[in-house]
Parts: structure tokens; sequence; C-alpha cells
């Protein structure tokens, strides 16, 4: 399925400016490819919710375009879209069973009863609620109703599905058997999931893609692996998984100075002094010897976190180190810390999605990478 | 602390006592075979026998039982769909002042309502019949409705609306698939509380009826004007069970115990 990549949804600088002059979304530009799981993720306000209710229909744009299918379908009743929506709190209908909240679209079609009860079936089975079509919404738990709610949204065979902050709601073992279970769904359907979180694992964990929103503005977008890897700013770095963010200057290419020594790096195409930040992930910092590490610090604080260790240390210059260790260290004796010139990752101060690809382009086609 | 709690209860039964004694009373002496309430002679079924004999009788029984149903059924309509408009209001001052103008009709005297109906409708040269008794019925029960139906759609989840949306229902089929049953046991509540209102209303309906047209509080009235006969007390007392069997309707479809009847209900019909 994955080979096609057609393109089935486009936002085209879509903005959203509500009556009282809270500017919700400035100028969103995105596209969906059709059968890839996306994620929309952001912290609360940031205006992802937003976007998804500007997809299915329930929002309008102040200004800009949503193109389904290559039509323009800004101003489309929701009830014409063929995008379906799982809504936060579910929203099932509480005066009917599963089965009559799973057939409403059908019904609402005016399709025969003959036709809908093998469809419904069947959407149940996918969300493997067998034998659940008889039960009243009020028995159910939180989990049975988030497939319920999912089976009376693919029932009706949409080309897209939007997930609005859906696991929210449940504790979290179910959440993670619930994010397994939504991806093997999408992959079963080969339909389109945009999802939408504000739980960073939740994000890299289920998407092909992300999309980083902050503020109303995409921030950065792409695979997990890339937006973990190499992230765009300060930003995206702090809300992406725990990062070691610090203050430091391009020397030149593939050479960077940040608590006060330098280091060989994998960055490449900045001006000379360029102020710039470097991230280093707290796993990618080994510890070692204090004679055999790049860099000296002291261990200030230790917590067993049951698969690893996570400790605070500090340098000489007083910057903060977040490590996670499968090992466990001194408190208050010096300790080495190595890492790998891959391991530090270089952030220009307000670099475009573009110039930071194009960046990337210009000098990673050398490289093995 | 069990002596208040002993001394909270027989409060409690003696204040029942008090409001229940009178209606009591009278109820005990319908059964009871002589001309007045002095004294209980014996048991008969006598009064209940003339109160069926009595045409005029039964005719304004029947009225007043066609008047409460078509007041009530004209009112919840009017009702809920006020309710909805007032859901619907953006401006919490806008919708504040017609709470506001709904509730003053609910708290003012029956007495002013009757009399300002009465200028009204001698004003207008509409005739006092059947028809001005239904109009000011309708009018003092609407209010009525709004208050039962408004905290229900205010309590009413609305992604059920864009969920519906979602899923393809057009405006007509949201309204009669999500947010009437959503709102239905407000709808139900307005409709009986409109009902019992309009059975037992006498100030209202005094001043507004005429051309022979009468309800039986207006007729047990006038009735009991002339001396008691205890015919009246037999249909005070038909009235009361009338009216208890309402309340326990009611009862059942508003509380949680009536909710897990009507689940048992809709298993039996299926």
């Amino acid at each position: 399925m994955g080979v096609n990549n057609m393109k089935i949804i486009e936002l085209k600088h879509v903005k959203k400016v509500y009556d009282d002059g809270f500017v919700a979304l400035n100028d969103i530009n995105l596209e969906i490819e059709s059968g890839k799981f996306y994620s929309l993720l952001g912290p609360s306000g940031s205006g992802k919710s937003t976007i998804l209710r500007i997809i299915a229909g329930f929002s309008r744009p102040t200004e800009g375009e949503v193109y389904f299918d290559g039509k323009d379908i800004t101003d489309l009743d929701p009830a014409k879209r063929q995008i379906n929506t799982v809504f936060q709190n579910y929203a099932l209908f509480p005066h009917l069973n599963v089965f009559e909240n799973v057939a409403f679209g059908l019904k609402i079609k005016k399709m025969p009863l003959n036709e809908i009860k093998p469809l419904v079936k069947e959407a149940l089975h996918t969300v493997r609620l067998d034998g659940y079509a008889n039960r009243e919404i009020s028995e159910l738990s939180g989990g049975q109703q988030q497939r319920v709610a999912i089976a009376r949204a693919i029932v009706n065979k949409p080309k897209v599905l939007l997930l609005d902050e859906s696991l929210s709601a449940l504790d979290k073992r179910l959440r993670k058997e619930m994010q397994f279970e939504l991806r093997a769904i999408q992959e079963k359907l080969g339909i389109t999931f945009i999802f939408v979180t504000h739980d960073q694992e939740e994000a890299l964990s289920m998407s092909d893609e992300i999309f980083v929103l902050n503020d109303g503005k995409i921030e950065q977008n792409g695979t997990p692996v890339d937006i973990y890897d190499e992230p765009i700013n300060n930003f995206v770095a702090r809300f992406i998984g725990d990062s070691n963010i610090l203050p430091g200057r391009m020397i030149k290419d593939f050479e960077v100075e940040f608590a006060n020594k330098r280091f060989q790096c994998a960055d490449a195409g900045m001006k000379p002094n360029e102020r710039v930040e470097i991230v280093i992930r707290p796993e990618d910092l080994d510890i070692t010897e204090p004679e055999k590490g790049k860099l000296v610090v002291i261990a200030k604080t230790q917590l067993f976190l049951g698969d690893h260790f996570e400790i605070k240390a500090l340098d000489s210059d007083e910057n903060e180190w977040l490590i996670h260790s499968t090992n466990g260290c001194e408190l208050n004796e010096p300790i080495g810390l190595f890492f790998d010139p891959e391991d530090i990752h270089v952030m220009r101060k307000h670099e475009s999605q573009e110039d930071f690809d194009a960046r990337l382009e210009s000098y990673e086609g050398e490289r093995d990478e | 602390m069990k002596n208040r709690k002993i001394f909270a209860r027989l409060y409690l039964y003696f204040i029942l006592i008090i409001l229940y004694v009178p209606i009591f009373y009278l109820i005990y002496f319908s059964f009871s075979s002589g001309k007045n309430m002095n004294k209980f002679q014996h048991f008969t079924l006598a009064h209940y026998q003339t109160l069926l004999q009595d045409n005029r009788l039964i005719a304004i029984f029947l009225n007043t039982v066609i008047l409460a149903l078509l007041s009530s059924l004209i009112a919840t309509i009017i009702g809920t769909m006020g309710a909805i408009a007032i859901s619907r209001v953006r401006s919490k001052k806008h919708k504040q002042t017609l709470l506001a103008l709904n509730n003053v009709l609910m708290v003012s005297p029956d007495v002013i309502i009757g009399a300002s109906f009465l200028v009204f409708f001698t004003a207008l040269g509409i005739g006092l019949n059947f028809g001005s008794v239904l109009l000011s019925h309708i009018a003092f029960s609407v209010p009525i409705v709004v208050l039962m139906v408004l905290p229900r759609l205010n309590e009413m989840d609305y992604s059920l609306i864009d969920a519906a949306r979602d899923l393809g229902a057009n405006n007509y089929q949201v309204f009669s698939n999500v947010m009437i049953p959503a709102i239905l046991p407000g709808i139900a509540s307005g409709l009986f509380m409109a009902l019992t209102y309009s059975l037992d209303d006498f100030a209202v309906t005094f001043f507004v009826t005429g051309n022979g047209f009468s309800t039986l509080s207006v007729e047990i009235y006038s009735r009991a004007r002339q001396g008691i006969d205890l015919e009246i007390n037999a249909l005070s007392t038909v009235i009361f069970v009338f009216v208890l069997v309402l309340v326990l309707i009611y009862y059942f479809i508003s509380t949680k115990r009536g909710k897990k009847a009507r689940g048992i209900m809709r298993e039996l019909i299926k």
C-alpha cells in the first residue's frame, strides 16, 4: 500500500482568527498523502485541533483553502466529506446501543438494514468488539467506547479518518495497547489517519509523519526519526523527548564550540562563528572515566527508572547535563562524558524548514547517510 | 444526636400529616352515606354513582382533560423551540434577559395573569370560551416547559451534533435523531408539568372562561359556594387520584430508578 503517494488533503495558506481576535492558525500549509498515518503534535492551544476541525468541516478557515482529492472543499458541509472523525470524548449517542451507534451513518444514507448488518459486524470485528452489538453505551468501559467510536467512523469507509486526542482519556496501559491497535487498523484499512495529540511518545511510536505545531504554526514536519534526530529548533528539541540544549558557536563546517571546548560535529553549511544552539540527547551520552571523556562533569542526582538511570550532572560552567545510562555512577565525583560527532546536533536560530532541508541536502549528500 | 434525629423525623411526619389530613378527610367522607361531613354514617359508593350519572360533570371533566392535553402539547412544542432558541443565544446578557422574562411569568400570581388575559381578550374582542381558556393555558405553560427543557440543552454534549454531521446527517436529521432524544426527558417532564398545571388551574381559568365553558376546578368552586355536597368529595377524590397517577408517571420518567424501569419496558416491547 505504501507505494500510493497520492496527495489527498492539502491546506493552502490557512488562517483562523477567532471572534475575540485570537489567531489560532497562522498561514498553515500542509500536504497529506493517502494511506499514511499522520500526527499533529503540539501543546494545548497550538492549533492542532483547529486544523482537524477545519479538515472535518466543523470550522471554516478565516483565510486560505482546503483541498480534498484536488477539489476545493473549504465551504463543503461536513456531511458531504469523505472524512470521518473519532472525537476526543468519543461523542457516542447515549440513547442508542452499540449497533445503532455504528449503524448511524449508514442509516442516514438510507442503506437497507440487511446491508447495514454485515458492515456493522465487520466494523465491530475490526475493533475487536464482536458480540457487543446489543450493549448499551453506558455499560462499556472507556476503552470499549473508544473502539465503538472508531467502528462508527470506519464503517462509512472514509478516505481519511481524523482522531482528536482519542487516547488521552485512557489509562497508560490501555493507551499503549490502543496505539498498537490503531496502527494495525490503519494498516489493515489502508486509509489515511490524522491523529491529533499532545503526547510526543504517542506521535513518535505510531506515525509515518509528524507535524509539530506551536502557536498556530508548523514548526517542523518529517518522519519520527527525522524529528527526533534533527530537531529544527529549541522548541521542537524540548517538546520531542528529553534533551540537553546549550548555546554554542560554529567555528567552521563540522566543528562547533560549546562548554568552552571545540568538538567535531556532523553539521555544516553555516556562517563561520555563527551563534547556534546544540542539542545532545541524554541517551547519546556515555559515562566513562574522567580522563577518557570529552567532557568532565560532576553527578549531582541519580534516579533509577527501571530500564535506565537518569543522572543530572553539572560541568565546570554550571551547565546542567541530563544523562540516561544503563549504568549508575558515584554522586559528587567527576565522571567523563563521551559522545560521537553525530550525536551533536546543531540548530540555527530562526531557520525555516525549507532552508533547513536545503542545508541538510547540501552537505549530507557527500557523506554516507 | 439520636434525639435530634427522632425530633427531625417527627417534625417531618407532623408536616406531612397537616398537609394530607384535609385531603384524606375529604376522601374519607366521599365514601360516607350522608348529606354532610359531620359524621361518617356507613360506607357507600353512592356519591360516585351520582357522579357517573351527572352528565354535565362528565362533560366538564372531559373538557378539562382535553384542554389540559391540548394546551400542554402545544405549550411543549412552543416551549421546546423557545428553549432551543434561548440556548443558541450567544450573548450572555441577552440570554439572561430572555430567561428573566420567562421566569417572571412563572412567579407572577395567577390572579394577575388571569386578569391581564381577561383585559387582553376583551380589548381584542376575542370571545370568552374554550379558545380563550386554551390560549391562556398555553401561555402560562410555555415558561414551565422552557424551564424543564433548558437544563437538558445545557447539559447536552454539543460534540454529539458534530458527530452526527460528521456521519452525514443534515440539519433536520441532527435535530430529530440526536437533539430531540438527548433532551427528551426534559421535554417529557415539561409536558407533564404543563399537564398538571393546566388540570388544577383555577384562577386564570376563572377569569377567561365564559359562554358555558367550564373546567372542573371552576365547577367545584361554584358548586361549593351553594353548600358542600358529598358528590364534590367524590369528584375531588377522582381528581386527586388522577393527579397522583400523573406524578407517578413523571417520577417514572425523570428519576434514575425510572430509567431502569424504562429499560426493562423497552426490552419487553422488543
